[in-house]
Protein backbone atom coordinates (compact mmCIF):
# COMPACT_ATOMS: atom_id res chain seq x y z
CA UNK A 1 0.00 0.00 0.00
CA UNK A 2 1.36 3.39 -0.97
CA UNK A 3 1.29 6.22 1.54
CA UNK A 4 2.45 9.78 2.08
CA UNK A 5 3.63 9.26 5.64
CA UNK A 6 7.20 10.30 4.87
CA UNK A 7 6.02 13.55 3.26
CA UNK A 8 3.75 14.37 6.20
CA UNK A 9 6.49 13.55 8.68
CA UNK A 10 9.13 15.68 6.98
CA UNK A 11 6.64 18.55 6.67
CA UNK A 12 6.40 18.51 10.45
CA UNK A 13 10.18 18.27 10.75
CA UNK A 14 9.98 15.04 12.71
CA UNK A 15 12.49 12.22 12.55
CA UNK A 16 11.33 8.62 12.25
CA UNK A 17 12.22 8.15 15.91
CA UNK A 18 10.13 11.18 16.94
CA UNK A 19 7.10 9.95 15.03
CA UNK A 20 7.59 6.46 16.44
CA UNK A 21 7.58 7.91 19.94
CA UNK A 22 4.36 9.83 19.30
CA UNK A 23 2.66 6.67 18.02
CA UNK A 24 4.34 4.42 20.62
CA UNK A 25 5.74 2.05 18.02
CA UNK A 26 9.32 1.16 17.10
CA UNK A 27 11.30 3.30 14.67
CA UNK A 28 11.58 0.26 12.42
CA UNK A 29 7.76 0.22 12.22
CA UNK A 30 7.72 3.75 10.82
CA UNK A 31 10.41 2.89 8.30
CA UNK A 32 8.59 -0.26 7.22
CA UNK A 33 5.32 1.66 6.72
CA UNK A 34 7.00 4.52 4.85
CA UNK A 35 8.77 2.15 2.48
CA UNK A 36 5.60 0.15 1.87
CA UNK A 37 7.13 -2.96 3.37
CA UNK A 38 4.43 -3.19 6.00
CA UNK A 39 0.77 -2.16 5.98
CA UNK A 40 -0.42 -0.88 9.36
CA UNK A 41 -3.51 -2.27 11.09
CA UNK A 42 -6.67 -0.15 11.19
CA UNK A 43 -6.06 1.08 14.77
CA UNK A 44 -2.54 2.23 13.84
CA UNK A 45 -3.74 3.79 10.59
CA UNK A 46 -6.40 5.68 12.56
CA UNK A 47 -3.77 6.82 15.06
CA UNK A 48 -1.61 8.12 12.18
CA UNK A 49 -4.61 9.90 10.65
CA UNK A 50 -5.53 11.50 13.98
CA UNK A 51 -1.94 12.62 14.57
CA UNK A 52 -1.74 14.42 11.22
CA UNK A 53 -5.38 15.57 11.27
CA UNK A 54 -6.20 13.99 7.92
CA UNK A 55 -8.54 11.23 6.76
CA UNK A 56 -7.01 7.77 6.40
CA UNK A 57 -7.63 7.59 2.64
CA UNK A 58 -5.65 10.78 2.16
CA UNK A 59 -2.60 9.19 3.79
CA UNK A 60 -2.91 5.58 2.63
CA UNK A 61 -3.70 4.65 -0.96
CA UNK A 62 -4.75 1.10 -1.74
CA UNK A 63 -5.66 1.72 -5.40
CA UNK A 64 -2.77 -0.40 -6.68
CA UNK A 65 -3.86 -3.38 -4.56
CA UNK A 66 -7.52 -2.90 -5.47
CA UNK A 67 -6.58 -2.95 -9.16
CA UNK A 68 -4.76 -6.25 -8.64
CA UNK A 69 -7.74 -7.68 -6.77
CA UNK A 70 -10.12 -6.70 -9.58
CA UNK A 71 -8.02 -8.50 -12.22
CA UNK B 1 -4.25 -9.79 23.57
CA UNK B 2 -3.40 -6.63 25.51
CA UNK B 3 -1.27 -4.29 23.47
CA UNK B 4 0.42 -1.64 25.61
CA UNK B 5 2.73 -0.04 23.09
CA UNK B 6 6.37 -0.45 22.17
CA UNK B 7 7.97 1.51 25.01
CA UNK B 8 5.87 0.09 27.85
CA UNK B 9 6.30 -3.45 26.56
CA UNK B 10 10.06 -2.98 26.24
CA UNK B 11 10.33 -1.52 29.75
CA UNK B 12 8.24 -4.29 31.31
CA UNK B 13 10.32 -6.90 29.46
CA UNK B 14 13.62 -5.51 30.73
CA UNK B 15 12.30 -5.19 34.31
CA UNK B 16 11.59 -8.90 34.29
CA UNK B 17 14.37 -10.20 32.03
CA UNK B 18 17.49 -8.79 33.72
CA UNK B 19 16.69 -9.73 37.36
CA UNK B 20 15.75 -13.23 36.21
CA UNK B 21 18.98 -13.58 34.24
CA UNK B 22 20.88 -12.38 37.31
CA UNK B 23 19.20 -15.04 39.46
CA UNK B 24 19.85 -17.65 36.74
CA UNK B 25 23.57 -16.79 36.58
CA UNK B 26 23.93 -16.97 40.37
CA UNK B 27 22.08 -20.31 40.49
CA UNK B 28 24.16 -21.81 37.68
CA UNK B 29 27.38 -20.97 39.51
CA UNK B 30 25.99 -21.97 42.92
CA UNK B 31 24.69 -25.35 41.78
CA UNK B 32 27.84 -26.11 39.79
CA UNK B 33 29.87 -25.62 42.97
CA UNK B 34 27.43 -27.26 45.38
CA UNK B 35 26.24 -30.28 43.41
CA UNK B 36 28.74 -33.02 42.79
CA UNK B 37 27.09 -35.17 40.13
CA UNK B 38 28.90 -38.27 41.36
CA UNK B 39 27.99 -38.05 45.02
CA UNK B 40 24.94 -35.76 45.35
CA UNK B 41 21.62 -37.44 46.16
CA UNK B 42 18.96 -37.52 43.44
CA UNK B 43 16.62 -35.17 45.31
CA UNK B 44 19.36 -32.52 45.38
CA UNK B 45 20.05 -32.94 41.67
CA UNK B 46 16.34 -32.60 40.84
CA UNK B 47 15.93 -29.60 43.11
CA UNK B 48 18.98 -27.93 41.61
CA UNK B 49 17.80 -28.58 38.05
CA UNK B 50 14.37 -27.13 38.87
CA UNK B 51 15.87 -24.13 40.65
CA UNK B 52 18.08 -23.28 37.67
CA UNK B 53 15.26 -23.81 35.19
CA UNK B 54 12.65 -21.69 36.99
CA UNK B 55 14.22 -18.31 36.08
CA UNK B 56 14.36 -19.50 32.46
CA UNK B 57 10.62 -20.22 32.59
CA UNK B 58 10.26 -16.64 33.80
CA UNK B 59 12.28 -15.37 30.84
CA UNK B 60 10.10 -17.36 28.45
CA UNK B 61 7.04 -15.79 30.10
CA UNK B 62 8.61 -12.34 29.67
CA UNK B 63 9.16 -13.08 25.97
CA UNK B 64 5.57 -14.20 25.57
CA UNK B 65 4.24 -11.14 27.40
CA UNK B 66 6.36 -8.75 25.37
CA UNK B 67 5.17 -10.37 22.16
CA UNK B 68 1.60 -9.69 23.25
CA UNK B 69 2.17 -6.16 24.48
CA UNK B 70 4.50 -4.62 21.92
CA UNK B 71 3.50 -2.82 18.72
CA UNK B 72 2.20 -4.84 15.79
CA UNK B 73 5.26 -4.63 13.51
CA UNK B 74 7.69 -5.62 16.26
CA UNK B 75 5.34 -8.47 17.20
CA UNK B 76 5.32 -9.69 13.60
CA UNK B 77 9.13 -9.61 13.43
CA UNK B 78 9.47 -11.43 16.75
CA UNK B 79 7.00 -14.12 15.76
CA UNK B 80 8.79 -14.62 12.44
CA UNK B 81 12.08 -14.98 14.32
CA UNK B 82 10.52 -17.44 16.79
CA UNK B 83 9.12 -19.40 13.85
CA UNK B 84 12.57 -19.60 12.24
CA UNK B 85 14.24 -20.49 15.53
CA UNK B 86 11.62 -23.14 16.31
CA UNK B 87 11.76 -24.73 12.86
CA UNK B 88 15.57 -24.80 12.70
CA UNK B 89 15.74 -26.27 16.22
CA UNK B 90 13.13 -28.92 15.35
CA UNK B 91 14.99 -29.77 12.14
CA UNK B 92 18.27 -30.13 14.04
CA UNK B 93 16.56 -32.26 16.71
CA UNK B 94 15.25 -34.63 14.02
CA UNK B 95 18.62 -34.78 12.25
CA UNK B 96 20.56 -35.44 15.44
CA UNK B 97 17.92 -37.96 16.54
CA UNK B 98 18.18 -39.97 13.33
CA UNK B 99 21.98 -39.76 13.33
CA UNK B 100 21.86 -41.27 16.82
CA UNK B 101 19.38 -43.97 15.79
CA UNK B 102 21.71 -44.96 12.93
CA UNK B 103 24.60 -44.84 15.40
CA UNK B 104 26.54 -42.19 13.50
CA UNK B 105 26.53 -39.88 16.52
CA UNK B 106 27.04 -40.62 20.16
CA UNK B 107 24.66 -39.13 22.70
CA UNK B 108 24.47 -35.34 22.49
CA UNK B 109 23.06 -33.46 25.47
CA UNK B 110 19.47 -32.30 24.87
CA UNK B 111 20.44 -29.18 26.82
CA UNK B 112 22.02 -27.64 23.72
CA UNK B 113 18.72 -27.39 21.84
CA UNK B 114 17.67 -24.57 24.17
CA UNK B 115 20.64 -22.33 23.33
CA UNK B 116 20.28 -23.37 19.67
CA UNK B 117 16.71 -22.01 19.65
CA UNK B 118 17.73 -18.71 21.24
CA UNK B 119 20.72 -18.28 18.90
CA UNK B 120 18.69 -18.99 15.75
CA UNK B 121 15.85 -16.81 17.05
CA UNK B 122 18.25 -13.94 17.68
CA UNK B 123 20.04 -14.35 14.35
CA UNK B 124 16.74 -14.47 12.47
CA UNK B 125 15.48 -11.34 14.23
CA UNK B 126 18.71 -9.44 13.50
CA UNK B 127 19.00 -10.51 9.87
CA UNK B 128 15.37 -9.89 8.79
CA UNK B 129 16.33 -6.46 7.52
CA UNK B 130 19.88 -7.36 6.55
CA UNK B 131 21.09 -5.24 3.66
CA UNK B 132 18.13 -2.86 3.91
CA UNK B 133 18.11 0.64 5.38
CA UNK B 134 16.04 0.45 8.54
Amino acid sequence: MKNILKILRTEKGWSQAALAEKLDVSRQSINAIETGKYDPSLPLAFAVARLFGRPIEEIFDDEVELAHAAE
Amino acid sequence: MSQRGFRTAKRRYHYLFWPLMGVYTVLVFATSFLVDTNTAPTWLKITSALAVTLPLFGVLYAMRRQTEETDEYTRMRQLQAMRDGGLITAACAFLVGFLQIFEVLDVISVFWFGPLFFITYGLSFCTQNFGKVV
